[in-house]
């Protein structure tokens, strides 16, 4: 039987058959298909493509505006939006490490909710100085968070409630009972939001004046990629990552091994409220100086997305985050420019994850490929050696 | 016309890196029980796997009933009233015996002339015939997670029978069986075959093909060996060529040496999550140098005495002593560093973390011991190391050595793993639970080999198994557990094979 390969797929083999390189290649590949897809969308609605596209750019602060208002440059714009940046990467850490000991964190909008809401009324409102006050914000955040995501897996562990219900159930719970008490307590007649925190308890310097610019600093950026690398060096390097990724892997072979599988779940569970608490400092505390009540985020949920995009790698986590930001917060200049929906943003963000939840597909794909490229390979030197 | 049912003709089957089938001819008479021998992976599933329309051969042609046919998928294979058992189930657990085999060709009848429903009534009645007809007693109204493994492989094989199967095919029918639901499947078989079914038996035991099969085919690494007629050849023969060279049936096993007394179970009971008790009041001991077997049909509490010694089933009464230490109330690691290696039953469920490398695996009991870690930090080199070292000695074979995934590695090697890890530990009791349950000769022989040089280095073995052939020939002492109980503890030379079976039955007490 002969076998004919198509130069189309000898082009993709070759594009992507490189297996040591296709944890990268792959979601970039998918990345690519799914702007693509994103552009014949926009096509369709009368606009340019590329011009909306390089708007998304100009408004993260990655491309140069045309004109900016007073006080504003590429350099502020870019500033504002690693302070939208900071939260999303926590949040995707905090999806992560769930994932990677075979849980499922859900309920990541309720402990940085929890966790945002207790330093608001804790330090927020307090007169304690800047260098106090920040430090504070974030070990209270964390402990909030951890102690919400640590609760989730005591009752996992001791009375084997799934984590997927009780964290959805504790969202309900910290969304209720916040916003009675910032209805009853907190509120702002004018804004209806809880009152603005102080200045020296904030995690974003506001309106820095360097120059004639006036810039955001989220201090928390920092942070985050630093506790990226924290984290990978958690499961590459420690025993408590092995054993966090046994147990996500094969519980019953990770017990059988001798390993304390009720503490590592309930390990797991902490260390994703902890990151999940300092997510909601940034987030109400930096980003935000307010919260809406009755509002849960949907940036723990964006979070599960780019989890799943970076292949719950911490580095990895850090570049679809940013992708995924760039998207986000480019959304509103691109409106205001080009004339699109900002909702446009959210269809390509889900085309994006869409594809990338293909990543196994088309790695199955590629492989079939690359067989019939070598199978046609080994016929055609059959055939010479038979002549 | 030919007088072959089914002919296979020059087939050849190639995956990435390996040949599957190189240009296999057989060809298959209609009423005989053809058998296809071979070791893990020497390609009989492949070959029947392109016969059910799974896949397409590369190279070559099938016949079936004298007509040339491409067979290109299940349904067609279906159509052509083939039939296939799988090793694996394919059964909906939720769902009733009798939906189960009618999923697909559901009967059809109209309420009220308009509204179409499924005619379970019908069917149920259809099945209970049927079942009456083979001898395959089932109740078509239970669900299958109600019933064990052996009626679901009938309702397997009512499955295939209730679409009219001519040509059924078996993928390894008794490696999940007891010996006694081993023997009912093979008067089963005969019984199909003597109603005028062609049976198709791909399996590794010789012992099977020797009772049941009119012929066999032998592969060896994908190639047909020979052709051989099952009444006028002898296992021994049989097993020569499977392998390609000779095999010893018998165990070298020298003199036993006792030395003292490591483990003591005294009085053990355990009892399962409903509180009924599944081992009841057990005692025994194994000295330094011994291998204890508990021999006794599956399911009657010895796999909850390797898991009560283990630390993985929890002891509602009774002692366990090893090397004179009480360790009832040890937990799982505190008893692997105390001296205990166990080499489970499921081997990728509680043995392995299939998703981890080759060398993640090795080090799976000693990752958080120096050299492996210090003060919590991973020394991957260490892993490496190790690794290699054991996949040397062990001869454990796979794609990437210590970067494998082992999900990928056949059962064979999975198993070498397990075993190297375990043998590593150097512990003075190593439990063995069904070592070799699903593997092939030569990989039998190896391990068998490997327990014996333990036992040579004075440690204590309990070996549980379900094949009474291992229990015989590895023992020195055998244990015969029956409904939680032991019946009879006595040295292995004393005891006869019909004896210990009878004990394994229950038929006989003290």
């Amino acid at each position: 039987m002969k076998q004919k390969v198509d130069p189309l797929t000898k082009f993709f083999v070759k594009l992507l058959g490189n297996e040591k390189h296709q944890k990268f290649t792959i979601p970039v590949f998918a990345i690519v298909l799914s702007l693509i897809v994103g552009a014949v969308v926009i096509a369709f609605l009368g606009k340019n493509p590329l011009s909306a596209y390089w708007n998304l750019l100009q408004g993260s602060g990655i491309a140069p505006k045309a004109r900016y208002a007073g006080g504003k440059s590429m350099l502020t714009d870019f500033f504002s939006f690693m302070n939208y940046w900071t939260p999303m990467i926590f949040a995707s850490l905090s999806v992560a490490v769930a994932l990677k000991a075979g849980l499922f964190n859900i309920g990541i909008s309720g402990q940085m909710l929890t966790a945002g809401f207790i330093t608001t009324v804790m330090i927020g409102y307090s007169t304690l100085s800047a260098p106090i006050a920040k430090p504070l914000v974030i070990m209270i955040g964390l402990i909030a968070g951890g102690l919400v995501g640590g609760l989730i897996g005591v009752l996992k562990y001791k009375f084997n409630i799934n984590e997927v219900v009780s964290s959805i159930m504790l969202n309900y719970i910290a969304e209720y009972i916040i916003a009675f008490f910032i209805n009853t307590k907190y509120v702002d007649p004018v804004s209806r939001q809880s009152k603005a925190v102080s200045d020296a308890s904030r995690l974003t310097l506001m309106n820095v004046q360097i120059g004639d610019l006036k810039f955001e600093i989220p201090l928390g950026i920092i942070l985050a990629i630093l506790v990226a690398f924290f984290i990978r060096f958690l499961f590459e390097k420690t025993t408590i990552g092995y054993e966090l990724k046994a147990v996500g892997a094969n519980g019953k072979a990770a017990l059988y091994a001798g390993i304390n599988v009720g503490k590592n779940v309930i390990l797991a569970m902490t260390i994703s409220g902890a990151l999940a608490g300092i997510a909601g400092v940034t987030y109400y505390m930096g980003y935000f100086a307010s919260i809406q009540p009755k509002v849960l985020s949907s940036t723990g949920f964006d979070a599960i997305a780019v989890s799943l995009l970076g292949n719950s790698n911490p580095i990895g986590i850090l570049f679809s985050s940013f992708l995924i930001t760039v998207i986000g917060k480019g959304s509103t200049y691109m409106s205001s420019t080009a004339g699109l929906d900002a909702e446009i943003a959210s269809v390509i963000t889900g085309l994006i994850l869409l594809f990338s939840a293909c990543g196994a597909f088309i790695q199955y794909k590629v492989k079939r490929g690359k067989d019939r490229i070598e199978d046609a390979a080994k016929q055609a030197g059959n055939g010479k050696e038979a002549k | 016309m030919s007088d072959y049912i089914v002919e296979m003709k020059n087939i050849t089957k190639k995956f990435p890196g390996i040949v599957a089938n190189d240009s296999v001819n057989i060809q298959i008479k209609k009423g005989e029980i053809y058998a296809l021998l071979g070791e893990n992976g020497a390609g009989k599933s492949t070959l029947m796997s392109m016969l059910f329309g799974m896949y397409e051969p590369d190279e070559g042609e099938i016949f079936v009933r004298g007509k040339k046919e491409t067979i290109s998928s299940p349904n067609y294979a279906t159509q052509l009233n083939i039939g296939m058992v799988h090793q694996h189930f394919k059964l909906v657990s939720n769902y009733t015996i009798a939906e189960n085999i009618i999923m697909g060709v559901e009967p059809q009848k109209k309420f009220l002339g308009i509204l179409p429903y499924v005619d379970i009534k019908s069917s149920n009645q259809k099945i209970a015939d049927l079942s009456k007809k083979y001898g395959l007693e089932v109740e078509p109204t239970k669900r299958i997670e109600e019933v064990n493994v052996s009626i679901q492989q009938r309702v397997e094989i009512l499955k295939m029978l209730y679409r009219e199967a001519e040509i059924l095919i078996f993928d390894e029918p008794t490696a999940i069986l007891t010996p006694q639901e081993i023997e009912f499947l093979l008067d089963i078989i005969r019984g199909l075959r003597d109603a005028g079914k062609t049976i198709i038996l791909i399996t590794h035991k010789l012992e099977e093909i020797k009772k049941v099969a009119d012929r066999c085919a032998i592969l060896c690494r994908g190639k047909l060996i020979d052709v051989l007629d099952v009444a006028s050849t002898s296992t021994k023969e049989m097993a020569n060529k499977m392998v390609g060279r000779e095999v010893s049936f018998e165990t070298e096993k020298p003199e036993a040496e006792y030395g003292a007394e490591v483990l003591s179970v005294q009085n053990l009971t355990v009892r399962d999550e409903n509180k009924f008790e599944v081992v009841k009041n057990v005692s025994f001991s194994i000295r330094s140098g011994e291998i204890l077997a508990i021999a006794g049909v599956s399911g009657n509490g010895q796999i909850e005495i390797a898991d009560a010694i283990a630390g993985l089933a929890h002891v509602s009464e009774g002692k366990i002593l090893l090397n004179g230490k009480d360790i009832t109330h040890y937990n799982i690691r505190k008893r692997t560093l105390e001296g205990i290696s166990y080499i489970p039953e499921d081997r990728q469920t509680y043995g392995l973390v299939l998703d981890f490398t080759l060398c993640d695996n090795l080090a799976l009991k000693n990752y958080y011991q120096e050299p492996f870690a210090k003060k919590g930090i991973i020394n991957h080199q260490e892993f490496e190391k190790f690794g290699e070292k054991l996949i040397e000695e062990y001869d454990i074979r796979s794609g990437q050595g210590n970067k494998t995934e082992v999900r990928s590695m056949s059962g064979g090697n999975q198993q070498k793993a397990i075993i190297a890890r375990e043998v590593e530990q150097d512990s003075s009791l190593t439990i063995f639970v069904q070592p070799t349950r699903g593997l092939d000769i030569g990989a039998i022989e190896n391990i068998h080999n490997q327990i014996i040089e333990e036992r040579s280095k004075g440690k204590a073995i309990l070996l549980i198994s379900l094949e009474l052939e291992e229990v015989m020939n590895l023992a020195d002492t055998i244990a015969v557990i029956y409904n939680g109980e032991i019946l009879k503890t006595a040295e292995a030379k004393s005891l006869t094979v019909k004896e210990v079976g009878e004990f394994m039955m229950g038929v006989k007490s003290e």
